[in-house]
């Protein structure tokens, strides 16, 4: 191994970057549309749309919960704000698509990191509880707050997808907006990961302690993580509003967090692919079992527990999920004396 | 600068509900030195270098690196002026290859932020980062392994691999929590020959043992310590023939 050169991380056989970047931009953009289209689906390029935003709030949980090791249990309250963000500003202001998707990252991204400030010194299974309570309060609020949100009846006829004029109004251009909006975000996410900054994170989840004696500000680098990963939430949420037309708070219960963190977690923690495949995976495998009836889900949860069981790591991951868990309980596991819980 | 010692311990006493884990220890060490920290189990070595690394704050006293105090320093702000620390119980990160675990070192020095990591010129930052860890990999010889999972290592080259991620710090004071233990003698020796060679080449050393052999053998001056005090602070030869020491400590072996 010469010195000059990074050498790949992990133990995955890779292909060259470029192919696979070419390639994954030829079946999002091409290969898909084109055997939707050809087995003749709306209803099917709905199920694709509501993937690829599955894919986004699963890629943006990876780099929290997979890559820096901090257990979220909220996501969904960010997935939340950027729907309402979004669903609001065009419902009342009328603002066009171009404004309501960033607006909708910006805003949870920003609540995002004003809400880690002080959560992230907590450490380990406390901060799992705080984001849990934020999800709540996210929820709570959305359904509760009836003058603006209009509470538990949601928000109807939020406008399609609109750009300078030009409104997608087929399934399939519905479909392309939001893939490139997916491609986009995963190629940030991606940059993320695989970076010294998304180095200096797994530091942090595999010894924040040793991480910080190395010269890393371990507070610092989470909250970044957290906002970062809470601004693609919203973008996510964004592209449900304008895409869906409508939503309504019991869409971004804890039970949807839970969710997202499954698909990260059956697909990996730590590995971007490995969440796309988790979102796919749980997007997708609901819908194709609906013939089953009410067993899919019974089918849906043995996915989970045996992915959990046989594979611990997940289909690509680089931490195991047992193992985050039990650095979540510490002492309380091991039953030996480990890092201190609480404050840090 | 120039007379004041490069890391100053000024009557620190640390108490843990009260218990005195460090009771009134001054010292220092001056630049270029090789300076042991020895003392029976319990004696307060490792809170002291915890102290240091500011890990924990001291409950009296202050800590002085070249000339500024270290007090309500985070430890990574204190590791960013150039105190460069390895763990007692290894502290590698297994599911990391040994480059990357090196590479932690030099982040703080080379950024790691998640602008950078979005911007153009990460190239030929990480041309920087991968230059330091390579040569550091090369000064412990673990340029082999440099791909390899830091888990499949040996537990001799772990103890390197920990002594090499520091160094990728590029600090001015290495400190170093017993690097020795659990190593055979001819491996302790070969340690201790690395370690002496780091100081010949510019480094300050602050090394705490349990091994009395590694440390008389290489040492400029040792301090001892003894339920939390200071007990002596001399050459290799003089301690070894000091009372006190021998009451405390090296009289245990009888």
């Amino acid at each position: 191994m010469s010195a000059a050169s990074v050498p790949e991380r992990g133990d995955h056989p890779t292909l060259p970057p470029a192919f696979a970047k070419a390639l994954l931009a030829l079946i999002l953009f091409v290969a898909v549309p084109a055997t939707l289209s050809g087995i003749g689906g709306g209803y099917l390029y709905q199920i694709a749309t509501t993937a690829l935003i599955f894919v986004i709030l699963a890629a943006s949980l990876n780099l929290v919960t997979g890559t820096a090791g901090l257990l979220s249990l909220g996501h969904a309250g960010f997935y939340g704000i950027g729907a309402y963000v979004a669903a609001l500003l065009s419902t009342r202001l009328g603002a066009s698509f171009l404004v309501t998707l960033p607006a909708a990252g910006a805003v949870a991204g920003a609540i995002g990191t004003l809400v880690a400030l002080p959560t992230m010194r907590l450490v380990s299974i406390y901060f799992a509880v705080a984001t849990l309570g934020i999800g709540e309060m996210i929820y709570v609020t959305l359904l509760n707050w009836t003058d603006f949100t209009r509470g538990p009846m949601g928000i109807r006829s939020i406008p399609d997808i609109e750009m300078l004029g030009w409104e997608p109004h087929s399934p399939m251009q519905q479909y392309l907006v939001v893939a490139s909006v997916a491609a986009v975000s995963l190629w940030v996410l991606s940059r993320l990961t695989h970076s010294y900054f998304g180095n200096a994170l797994r530091a942090v989840r595999e010894d924040d302690q040793c991480a910080s004696a190395m010269g890393l500000n371990v507070v610092h680098l989470k909250i970044v993580a957290f906002g970062a990963s809470c601004c693609f939430a919203g973008i996510a949420g964004a592209l449900l509003a304008h895409t869906a037309n409508f939503i309504s708070p019991d869409q971004f219960q804890f039970g949807e967090s839970i969710n997202i963190l499954a698909m990260v977690v059956v697909g990996g923690l730590g590995s971007l692919p490995g969440a796309v495949i988790g979102a796919l995976l749980l997007v997708i495998l609901p819908e194709a079992l609906r013939s089953v009836g009410d067993f899919r889900m019974i089918a849906i949860g043995s996915i989970m527990f045996f992915s959990i069981l046989l594979l611990p790591k997940g289909l690509l991951g680089e931490a195991s999920a047992l193992s985050l868990l039990r650095r979540q309980f510490g002492e309380a596991w091991s039953g030996r004396p480990g890092p201190p819980v609480g404050w840090r | 600068m120039s007379d004041a010692p490069m890391l100053e311990i000024r009557n620190v006493t640390r108490r843990f509900q009260g218990l005195t884990a460090v009771d009134g220890v001054t010292g220092h060490v001056a630049a270029h030195e090789l300076v042991g920290l020895i003392g029976p189990n319990g004696a307060g070595k490792t809170t002291l270098f915890n102290l240091i690394s500011g890990f924990i704050a001291p409950s009296e006293g202050e800590i002085r690196f070249e000339g500024r105090s270290l007090a309500g320093m985070r430890p990574h702000r204190i590791a960013r002026l150039g105190i460069g620390r390895t763990f007692q119980n290894l502290r590698i990160l297994p599911n990391m290859t040994v480059f990357d675990n090196v590479s932690i070192g030099a982040l703080a020095t080379f950024g790691h932020s998640a602008w950078q990591a979005l911007m153009p010129g990460r190239r030929s930052r990480s041309g920087r980062i991968s230059e330091l860890t390579g040569d550091v990999l090369d000064q412990v010889r673990l340029s082999a392994q440099a791909g390899e999972l830091a888990a499949n290592l040996s537990y001799g080259r772990r103890k390197y691999l920990e002594i090499a991620r520091a160094l990728a710090t590029r600090p001015k004071l290495l400190i170093l929590d017993e690097p020795a233990a659990g190593l055979n003698e001819s491996e302790t020796a070969e340690l201790g020959e690395f370690i002496r060679g780091l100081v010949r080449r510019g480094l300050t050393v602050l090394l705490v043992e349990h091994d009395m052999s590694l440390v008389m053998s290489i040492c400029d001056r040792v301090i001892v310590l003894a339920s939390g005090a200071k007990i002596a602070d001399a050459d290799p030869a003089s301690v070894q023939r000091d009372p006190a020491v021998l009451d405390s400590y090296l009289g245990t072996r009888d």
